[in-house]
Formats: structure tokens, C-alpha cells, sequence
């Protein structure tokens, strides 16, 4: 089972391959403020995880 | 439903309210889609089918949704085959939530990952849709995440280390908050025009982000 779940991942990498490669060459490009904006967002979710734990370990 | 779903592909008889259509209709199918998926889990718990059922369940899904979705996702029958996927990815959650709702501490674990992901989930998608921010130069880089991810994945199924299983959790909370940017982000600005692609991969962002969370705070939770 292992093996056919590692195969199919592995279709789905092949698979993917081109549609990244296409955002990657042809994809817009964010602005420095941009990917600011988002790390901020993604640390919103990280203390937000954080906080998520602490709940669960008190 | 049937005057909801009249056609997967929104016309573009005017852009604004051809994309208003498919975010409501998007919403909608997700609303239902998951609501179904927790029935099908509630379904599982009960039977209590056997842990190797989960990959059964999951593989399905991933073929369903790679290989005979495409052929049907501009035909309302694509409905139907969103609903069989997503039923049975739910219904594969049966032995992972038994096994949490048995240990000690283990249905506070399932709650808190649940409310946990609507939080995310609900907090990320309120921000695009009041800011009305553009997140498609994220696509590059969630897509390069993603294929790392993979290869994680597939090390990690034969190399038996919990840390890399721990590690692969967190990224994946990561990525599924920024392809929930991202996703939402192509659905209002006119990215991403059929509502059932659209459902398709709001649904899995939130799947793996609870699944992903569930794990995290199981392993994180426990002294």
C-alpha cells in the first residue's frame, strides 16, 4: 500500500512539474511589500498555532 | 441547488458579477461539500473500519479528483464526483479520529484543530475578501513548496523519523494557509472561473490543514 501511495505522490509530482515550472517563469513577481504583507499573515497563523498548543497543554 | 448549479462555468456577461457568482456558488459547494465530509467521518467513527482504509480512502480520492474530475468539472455531474471524493476523504478520517478520541486529552486535540482550522481558514479568507489583494505571485513559490513537500512525503513514508513527520505537518500548515491566499485571491480577481475547481481546492486546503493541525497539536500537545 505504502508503494502505491509513494507511486501516486510520485504521479502527481510528474504531473505538477510543468504547471510550476509555469508559474515560475511566467508568474507575476510580488513586491518586496508584498511578500511582507504575506510573512506577516503566515506569522498571524504560526502564533496563532502557538497559541492553539498552549491551549491543548494546559 | 439545481437553479444554484446550472452551470459550472461562469459566463462572463459582466466580470464583477460573473466573479460575485463564483465565489457564491464556490462557498456554497464548500459549505456542502464539508458538511458532507464530516457526515461520511461521523459514519467511519461508528463503523469503525479497519486503520488501512484511510490510504484506500485516500488514494481513491486522489485518483478520482486527478484522473476522472477533469473530464466532468464543466458538467453539473462534476458535482457528483466533488461529492464522492470528498466523502471519501472523509470517510477516512473514521480510524485517524477514533485513535485521537481514544487517548487521553484526545477529543480536546480533535476540537481545538477543528475550531483551529475554521479559524485560520475563516481569518485568511476574510482578509482577500476585504482587502482584495492580489496573492497569484505566490503561485511559483506555493507550487515548488508543494513539490518538496511531496518528496517529503514520499521519504517519510519509508523512512520511519517522527520528526520528519512533525516537520512535514508544520510545513503543510504553512502552505495551506498560503494557498488559501492564494486560491481565494484567483477566485475574486477572475483567476479561477469554475466553481468546481474552485471547491475542489478550497476543500483540500482546508483537509490537509486540519489533518496537518490534528497532528501537530497531538504530538504537540502531549508531556
Amino acid at each position: 500500500m505504502k508503494i502505491i501511495w509513494a507511486a501516486l505522490l510520485g504521479v502527481m509530482l510528474w504531473r505538477m512539474w510543468p504547471v510550476a515550472k509555469h508559474w515560475m517563469e511566467n508568474g507575476p513577481k510580488g513586491s518586496q511589500k508584498e511578500w511582507l504583507n504575506v510573512s506577516m499573515l503566515i506569522g498571524g497563523v504560526v502564533l496563532f498555532v502557538g497559541l492553539l498548543v498552549a491551549f491543548v497543554r494546559s | 441547488m439545481s437553479s444554484q448549479f446550472t452551470s459550472p462555468v461562469a459566463r462572463s456577461e459582466s466580470g464583477v458579477l460573473a466573479q460575485h457568482k463564483v465565489l457564491r456558488q464556490t462557498y456554497t459547494l464548500l459549505a456542502m461539500t464539508l458538511l458532507f465530509s464530516g457526515l461520511m467521518a461521523v459514519v467511519s467513527m461508528m463503523v469503525a473500519p479497519p486503520a488501512m482504509i484511510s490510504m484506500v480512502c485516500s488514494i481513491g480520492a486522489i485518483v478520482i479528483l486527478m484522473f476522472v474530475l477533469p473530464k466532468f468539472e464543466e458538467q453539473a455531474a462534476g458535482i457528483g464526483i466533488v461529492f464522492l471524493a470528498t466523502g471519501m476523504l472523509g470517510f477516512g478520517l473514521g480510524p485517524m479520529l477514533n485513535y485521537y478520541v481514544s487517548v487521553p486529552n484526545g477529543g480536546s486535540v480533535v476540537a481545538t484543530a477543528l475550531a483551529g482550522t475554521g479559524g485560520i481558514f475563516l481569518g485568511l479568507s476574510a482578509y482577500v475578501l476585504t482587502t482584495k489583494k492580489d496573492f497569484s505571485f505566490m503561485g511559483g513559490f506555493l507550487m515548488v513548496g508543494i513539490m518538496v513537500l511531496f518528496g517529503a512525503i514520499i521519504l517519510s513514508l519509508f523512512v520511519n523519523m517522527p520528526a520528519l513527520s512533525l516537520a512535514i505537518s508544520a510545513a503543510m500548515v504553512l502552505l495551506m494557509s498560503g494557498f488559501i491566499l492564494f486560491d481565494t485571491s484567483r477566485i475574486i480577481n477572475g483567476g479561477e472561473t469554475n466553481y468546481i475547481r474552485a471547491t475542489v481546492s478550497l476543500f483540500i486546503n482546508i483537509f490537509n490543514l486540519f489533518t496537518s493541525l490534528l497532528h501537530l497539536l497531538g504530538v504537540m500537545g502531549d508531556d
